[in-house]
């Protein structure tokens, strides 16, 4: 089953002789429970690619299917509701809110959402990210692995259909890297979702179980 | 430490930095503007009452040169006049004055000014010019005219009668020019050209000085490099020449003048602790008010570039450099904002320094105070306040670490390792975004209280003035009528009496419950005091000095007792029953013939009665000696002299040549109020019933009438009733009512009113801006945090809501800061007012917080969503990408 398709998906910056083409007419079709890793050079429109695939930005032309909705016919509070719900973000520098603990970080799409926690699951996802000893610290005390790790546990919380990684293990050295990406895919088969991940690193790319290949906004291969 | 040339290379830095910060500078350059507006208009309304009581004070001299000498020759004129410390100056020639009719009332001198003196002494023609030399022409002001009866228009001739050192003439002249009249100038002037001048002392047989050692002597009156020192310049200036002015007994003797206008009553010189501690108190509050918004702009402005300063650190620039850096573009903002301040804070202090003046009694508006020394010293406040503002922040850009500076982030003020976990609710987000920089909020939120606080204390300081309180103290009865000069309390003379007549008209328009007259003394009363007594009850007015002078001038009486005047009153009973009785029976007084008399003691204003302020008491027996002619003399050599041509440095004596003795048994102690009484003092006071007054004094002439009417709508009538005759049919008579009284309060508080109003609405501006400030800065420093927000799924709307409750969570502090402070400085103030002003009755009132209330709750809502907007144009994903 396909839980996300993209059709001649396009996206230039500026016009005339400075027009950029960022994508330029991608199509591509992620199965469900799939770990997709799409690698390319910088500038070669990855980041573009994902943003378009989680809704962040609208396409020049071209369209976006999200477990069979086309998000882009939605409206701008309608798709922020829409990704919370089936799309979760891990970003390379985590971006986690620097006011709220642990806990309150992971919970936050959900509380967004004014849904109840489910606890047992939450627990569940902390405990297997291993943030059970820091639930109530703030980000500033937390290492960058246990910062991502939490970024992660906030993308799972939702329990959505897919993660979205934007070079997740970029500040991270290379064990880390490691734990994380393996905790990745540990949950993601676990709680039954679908990975893209964007990575300019082929080592960490080697442990999807697909690879598509990004070069001047166009798809390789 | 060596000198390193790089200033040129640290302005141009602070000059690119100061460019890339727009929306700062705005902020910064209307902060800096607001508090030069403050500062600007208290110093020119404080320099703007100065200068009013100052102009006052040269319109009672008659002219507002620095000094003068008097009485000279010619030959010493022309000599003193060339001295290089006199800046200009300008020559009078006295001639004489006329007496007889129609100037009875008005003191009018003939004399010759030239242009320079002319001008110094307000005789500046509004229409033709001043005398031609040579000519039979004349200028004068428009009062002087209408006393002629003749029309100011040129070319008119008029002809006045004058005496010129004893001897009587009448000259004919030509009206070349005339000017307003000012009731505050003392002297009329009559200008004649130089050349007449002399015609007429040839043509009467006068030779400068006269009899008088003053006709037709050249007087020289100066300006001086500057109006400081003027005595010691002028004493400098004669000596150098070989002249004194301490003994007329000596050689070289030249009298010579300042103009005490310069050096007395001036507005700063006698400041009473009150006045002092109230503006030391405006301006301290002003600094505050502009420290806490500069001080936030810049704060803020220094967190959010602190990574540039780290930068900077890095590559080699020094703390101190980039110290001077920010000082430098503080300095930028100065030089855009204090202008402005200047300009609009001028503007707002010459519109509100009349509505001041206006309650001052006996001071001219002279309009706003012209002066560098305004913009100077308000510049010069403003600027400090920048200064401090700034230096602050300047040092933690100046101290901040490279390798630090690159983490540094607004959370890291919070020492927090851990919180309890209250769930991710959206309003705990607002809130906990609040802790991120306690200072800035607190910083925030107390100067958006200020503002409030101030409008709560000028409400409940306006509202405590009570005006029952006031009328009552000021008026016993609902009407009293009197002339015009009694109520400029000029006292009293038989041309300032009312008329019977007037009181007929008012007893004709009926509905008058009850009134009475009172009757003044117009001819001269004695008492016999000791000379201790003498020297008490007039310390009040005269130095020591003065008194001696005084005491030196006193007719003695047989016993050594000095002749004192003696203010005298005549009342009906309706007056006598409105006296306040402190001791014994005043119906005493109404008994026909009998020779009782009440002593008037004065009371505080509180209404406390002076126990010392009467030397009669109870039982005691007091002489009054009613003169009907006097002689004056010289006490030295015993000569009489003519009371005509007295000159100015005769001294002598006065003493009565016929007179009766009456003496008078105290049968009560009272204290007259106010709208009863003569409304100056300096003589001791002494009531006697109506009739015996007439019957002992030999005058009956009326001070005034006191009247109650039979209720509101009569009134009424009589209010338009007087307000008509004393305007239109015996302008020489006026009034005043209960009414008169209210509106005099309500201007008084009015005045209170706008002036707090304004400054807390410009400090209210300066709270708002902060507020502004401080949301906007926390929007564009989070926009990645929003994104990032957004990116997991906080909607537009959850966002907005996030920031309207950050916004409401300030200003709902800053009420309950300002409610908290109310309630600790409004009875405080109270105390404090109750003290000052005996009408104050203390109230206590947090209406304005109420009324402010939904204001802020609008701000708090409003000002979070627009500057959202404004910030929110650019995509996520712009966002995200920000400062990665």
């Amino acid at each position: 089953m396909t839980i996300l398709q993209t059709q001649a998906l396009k996206k230039y910056y500026g016009s005339g002789n400075t027009e950029v083409h960022a994508l330029d007419g991608v199509d591509l079709s992620v199965e469900t429970g799939e770990f997709v890793s799409i690698v390319g050079t910088s500038g070669s429109g990855k980041s573009t690619l994902l943003h378009m695939l989680g809704g962040l930005d609208r396409p020049t032309s071209g369209k976006v299917y999200v477990d069979s909705q086309d998000i882009f016919a939605l409206r701008d509070d309608a798709l922020t509701i829409f990704r919370r719900r089936k799309i979760g973000f891990v970003f390379q520098s985590y971006n986690l809110v620097p006011v709220l603990n642990v806990y309150e970080n992971i919970v936050l799409p959900i509380e967004l959402d004014g849904n109840p926690v489910d606890q047992d699951y939450v627990r569940q996802i902390i405990s297997v990210l291993g943030l059970d000893a820091m639930q109530t610290r703030l980000p500033s005390q937390l290492s960058g692995g246990q910062q991502q790790r939490v970024a992660i546990a906030r993308a799972l919380a939702t329990k959505p259909a897919i993660i979205l990684a934007d070079e997740p293990t970029g500040n991270l050295d290379s064990r880390t890297s490691q734990d994380v990406l393996s905790l990745m895919k540990v949950t993601s088969t676990q709680f039954g979702q679908t990975i893209v991940m964007i990575t300019h690193n082929e080592e960490i790319a080697q442990l999807s179980d697909r690879i598509i290949r990004i070069e001047d906004g166009k798809i390789r291969g | 430490m060596r000198k390193v040339q790089n200033r040129a290379c640290i302005r141009r830095l602070s000059f690119r930095a100061f460019c890339a910060n727009r929306t700062r500078n705005l902020i910064a350059i209307l902060a800096i503007a607001l508090t030069a507006v403050l500062f600007t208009s208290l110093v020119t309304i404080a320099m703007s009452i100065n200068y009013a009581f100052q102009q006052s004070n040269f319109r009672q001299v008659g002219g507002y040169s620095h000094g003068g000498f008097k009485y000279l020759t010619e030959a010493q004129y022309d000599e003193l006049k060339e001295d290089p410390r006199i800046e200009a100056y300008g020559l009078r020639r006295f001639l004489g004055m006329p007496e007889g009719a129609p100037f009875e009332k008005s003191h009018v001198e003939i004399g010759y000014s030239d242009a320079n003196q002319a001008h110094w002494s307000y005789c500046d023609p509004i229409e033709g010019r001043l005398p031609a030399e040579g000519t039979d022409e004349a200028a004068t002001d428009k009062h002087v005219l209408e006393l002629l009866g003749v029309t100011p228009k040129l070319g008119e001739k008029f002809t006045v009668t004058f005496d010129v050192d004893g001897h009587t003439t009448t000259q004919t002249f030509t009206l070349c020019g005339f000017w307003d009249y000012d009731p505050a100038i003392v002297a009329n002037h009559i200008l004649i050209p130089e050349s007449r001048v002399d015609a007429v002392l040839q043509e009467v047989g006068v030779t400068p000085p006269g009899n008088d050692g003053m006709t037709g002597t050249w007087n020289l009156d100066i300006m001086l490099h500057s109006s400081l020192n003027i005595s010691q310049t002028i004493d400098d200036i004669l000596a150098d020449h070989g002249y004194q002015n301490e003994s007329r007994a000596e050689d070289g003797f030249v009298s010579a003048g300042v103009n005490w206008g310069y050096t007395t009553a001036s507005l700063f010189d006698d400041m009473d602790p009150q006045v002092a501690i109230i503006l030391v108190s405006l301006l301290l509050l002003i600094l505050l008010t502009g420290y806490l918004i500069i001080y936030n702009v810049f704060q803020i402005s220094v967190t959010h570039d602190i990574r540039f300063y780290g930068l900077l650190k890095t590559i080699g620039t020094t703390g101190r450099q980039i110290r001077r850096l920010i000082r430098w573009q503080a300095l930028l903002l100065s030089a855009v904002g204090i202008p402005i301040g200047l300009i609009v804070g001028y503007g707002v202090g010459a519109l509100l320094s009349p509505v001041i003046l206006r309650t001052l009694d006996g001071v001219v508006d002279a309009g706003p105070a012209v002066s560098p020394l305004i913009f100077v010293l308000s510049a010069l406040f403003a600027l400090i306040t920048v200064l401090v503002s700034c230096w602050k922040p300047g040092r933690i850009a100046g101290r901040v670490s490279p390798i630090e500076a690159a983490r540094y982030t607004e959370s890291s003020t919070t020492h927090k390792k851990e919180r309890r976990t209250r769930g991710a609710k959206i309003p705990q987000m607002a809130w906990s975004n609040l802790g991120r920089n306690r200072k800035k909020t607190v910083l925030t939120v107390v100067s958006l209280a200020l503002a409030i606080v101030l409008l709560n204390l000028t409400v409940t300081f306006t509202n405590g003035f009570d005006m029952d309180k006031y009328v009552s103290r000021n008026m016993v009865s609902d009407f009293v009528l009197g002339s015009a000069p009694y109520f400029q309390m000029n006292g009293m003379d038989p041309t300032s009496a009312l008329p019977e007549s007037a009181i007929e008209q008012v007893l004709a328009q009926g509905g008058v419950q009850a009134g009475g007259r009172v009757y003044g003394n117009t001819s001269v009363v004695q008492e016999a005091v000791t000379e201790d007594w003498y020297r008490a009850s007039k310390a009040y007015y005269a130095s020591s000095e003065q008194l001696d002078s005084m005491l030196a001038f006193a007719e003695r009486m047989p016993d050594g007792k000095i002749a004192d005047n003696a203010q005298l009153y005549g009342m009906e009973d309706f007056a006598l029953d409105h006296l306040t009785v402190l001791e014994g029976d005043i119906a005493t007084l109404k008994e026909p013939g009998a020779h009782n008399i009440a002593a008037v003691y004065s009371s505080d204003d509180r209404g406390d009665p002076i126990p010392d302020s009467h030397w009669a008491k109870l039982g005691d027996t007091v002489t009054l000696r009613y003169v009907e002619e006097f002689e004056y003399y010289d006490p030295t050599t015993g000569e009489i002299l003519d009371p005509n041509s007295i000159s100015d440095d005769q001294p002598y004596r006065c003493r009565a040549t016929k007179y009766h003795d009456i003496p008078y048994t105290v049968t009560a102690l009272v204290e007259v109020p106010t709208p009863l009484s003569y409304r100056y003092y300096g003589s001791d006071e002494f009531v006697l019933g109506a009739q015996t007054f007439i019957q002992d004094t030999g005058t009956s002439n009326v001070m005034l009438y006191s009247f109650d009417m039979q209720d509101e709508a009569s009134i009424q009538n009589m209010e338009s009733f007087l307000s008509d005759l004393t305007g239109e049919q015996m302008t020489s008579l006026d009034y005043e009512s209960r009414s008169t009284y209210q509106a005099e309060f309500e201007g008084f508080r009015n005045m209170f009113l706008l002036l707090g109003g304004a400054l807390s609405l410009i400090v209210a501006l300066i709270g708002v801006l902060n507020f502004f400030n401080a949301i906007l800065t926390s929007i564009i420093t989070r926009q990645r945090e929003f994104a990032v927000l957004q990116s997991i799924g906080m909607t537009g709307r959850q966002l907005k809501t996030m920031l309207t409750l950050e916004g409401l969570f300030y200003t709902l502090s800053a009420l309950l800061l300002t409610l908290f402070l109310s309630l600790i400085f409004g009875p405080l103030l109270g105390l404090a007012m109750n003290h000052l002003f005996w009408f104050f009755t203390f109230r206590f009132t947090i209406l304005p917080v109420i009324v402010m209330f939904p204001i802020f709750l609008i701000i708090g809502i409003a000002v979070p969503r627009v500057t959202y907007r404004a910030a929110s144009r650019q995509s996520i994903v712009d966002r995200i990408r920000e400062n990665d």
